[in-house]
């Protein structure tokens, strides 16, 4: 796809989805490389040089950084070219595209459901066929649940694999870059351009770019994909498990080995609580630098607390200081111990189960949500229920441990897209990719 | 968390929060402590917080070099008032 055509259709759907904050005319191909004429599509909470840089929120609105990320260096020497920034819910901190302060993002397959977030626009973009690659950052799912809703792949490798210098943070202990692509070939390609140690990042892996591309193959005679039984037992939609089995028979016929794995009920349920308080813990304290003093949508007042006051007020959404206020009440001094610290201890002991579940396989398997993208209206949920427990956010699991994850298209839902979900042991993007290979392979079969 | 929590927490945030909104979180707050109480059923005696997602090797230290700079006036491109290459606020001292 060249660069024009991109943005042509990048406009085109604009109305509709309103998946881009700003969509970008002058970049041009500066080297040759894995990239070379390709438009990528950064989530805008990727900084860029020069560029508006949001991160969604008013707060930001008129943000122009004087650096960029590193990322955004690594895709401009592979040659790639920036053709938009896209909308997300403010900070990376939701889950549905209707968080952002300019406006709701919506599915293009059916503009009255969720594109899911937080990655969302990036999700739409990729969807629309409008670019082939797209950046967005998962704390919790926020690139492998929306991939599900709108029918594309979506990545995230290792924790520290791909450096988080210039992405505006959420969560520091569960944040990743990750992104989208319209197929896994382009998956494993854009983990070797964006991988490699980064000095600017402290939590950076020490280790030169991944290679998956050139052992990207989708044999799976002999492997173990895990059949992650919980989050089945967890789902009630019909059409959604007869389509699993469906796919679960055509790998086996390619010989790959099914292996049901299970974790402790409780503990499974327990994961969303534990991330709702980390996560709004970290958010709370990453997010204290956003004053108006030295940037931002400053508003006036009669000295610099007020100024503060002034313009976190006016910046920030609702669903964000209602976070903010969670994520303070976790770092109380009477509530520390009993909220922050005994979900930072749960979440040791889930991480310890669920590598003894990896350990049993090459892979994890399950679908990615427990049916098709929601209605953005009307959409009722039972927080306590396991399918919003485990079925619909299971995939935070791979935050926790920094395991690398993916979620590939499987069969329509409903007439709608919907992904199945696959994660790997640390580090092992390379099997990652083969085994989604495999599954992207047996859906075009089953179509 | 009663309302008058809810804006001592909004006040240490340096934000403001409507009535509404106030009330909403107060709401909200019942289902959420439902939610957290998850949490203490898992025995985490003798168990360490988990800080990062795994152990890892810290041995990048870079070498204590400028290497990556902006200017004074990229510093200050964002400020809403900047004078004589400084972020002007309202004095703190009248």
């Amino acid at each position: 796809m060249d660069k024009n055509t991109s943005i042509l259709k990048l406009k085109s759907i604009q109305a509709d989805t309103n998946a881009c904050v700003t969509i970008i005319e002058n970049d041009v191909k500066t080297h040759e490389g894995l990239l070379s004429d390709m438009p990528i599509a950064l989530k805008d909470n990727v900084i860029t040089k020069g560029i508006l840089t949001t991160g969604g929120s008013k707060l930001l609105s008129n943000y122009i950084p004087p650096y960029s990320a590193t990322i955004v260096h690594k895709i401009k020497q592979a040659g790639g070219i920036i053709v938009a920034k896209t909308s997300l819910d403010e900070l990376g901190m939701g889950g549905t595209g209707t968080a952002s302060f300019n406006g709701i993002v919506r599915n293009p397959h059916d503009l009255k459901r969720q594109a899911g977030g937080s990655s969302s626009g990036s999700a739409v973009v990729v969807a629309a066929k409008a670019v082939d690659y797209a950046i967005g950052s998962d704390t919790g799912d926020s690139v492998r649940k929306p991939a599900s809703f709108v029918g594309v792949v979506g990545t995230k490798p290792t924790y520290g694999r791909i450096s988080r210098y210039g992405i505006i943070p959420y969560a520091s202990s569960l944040d990743h870059v990750g992104y989208f692509t319209s197929n896994v070939s382009q998956a494993a390609r854009l983990c070797d351009v964006l991988s490699g140690h980064d000095p600017l990042d402290q939590t950076s892996l020490p280790y030169a770019p991944t290679k998956t591309l050139e052992t990207l193959s989708d044999d799976v005679k002999g492997k173990v994909f895990g059949i992650f039984e919980d989050v089945i037992k967890a789902i009630s939609d019909e059409e959604t498990l007869k389509n699993f089995e469906r796919l679960c028979s055509a790998l086996i016929e390619r010989g790959a080995i099914l292996k049901s794995i299970s974790m402790n009920e409780d503990l499974l349920r327990a994961c969303l609580p534990t991330y709702y308080i980390i996560a709004n813990c970290e958010a709370t304290a990453n997010h204290s630098n956003l004053t108006g003093v030295n940037f931002g949508l400053t508003q006036s007042g009669e000295n610099v607390e007020d100024i503060m006051t002034q313009t976190r007020t006016v910046g920030f959404g609702t669903l964000i200081r209602k976070r903010f206020i969670i994520g303070s009440y976790g770092l109380k001094d009477e509530n520390q111990e009993k909220l922050f610290r005994q979900a930072q201890k749960v979440r040791r002991v889930v991480v310890e189960e669920f590598t003894k579940m990896l350990n049993q396989c090459d892979g994890l398997l399950a679908p990615a949500t427990s049916s098709c993208a929601p209605l953005l209206e009307g959409a009722n949920t039972n927080v306590l229920s396991n399918t919003h427990l485990i079925a619909e956010n299971y995939m935070i699991l791979s935050n926790f441990s920094g395991a690398p994850s993916i979620t590939v298209p499987s069969l329509p839902v409903n007439g709608l897209p919907h992904g199945v979900n696959i994660t790997c042991k640390i580090e092992d993007e390379a099997t990652m990719f083969n085994m989604a290979l495999a599954i992207e392979s047996c859906v075009k079969e089953l179509l | 968390m009663d309302k008058k929590t809810i804006l001592s927490l909004a006040a240490e945030l340096n934000f403001s929060l409507s009535e509404e909104e106030v009330s909403n979180i107060h709401t909200e707050f019942d289902s959420l402590i439902n939610l957290l109480g998850l949490l203490e059923k898992i025995d985490t005696t003798n168990v360490d917080p988990m800080v990062y997602p795994f152990e890892m090797p810290l041995t990048q230290m870079r070498e204590d070099k400028v290497d990556h700079e902006i200017t004074q006036s990229e510093a200050l491109m964002n400020a809403n008032v900047q004078k004589e290459g400084y972020v002007l606020v309202p004095k703190v001292v009248k």
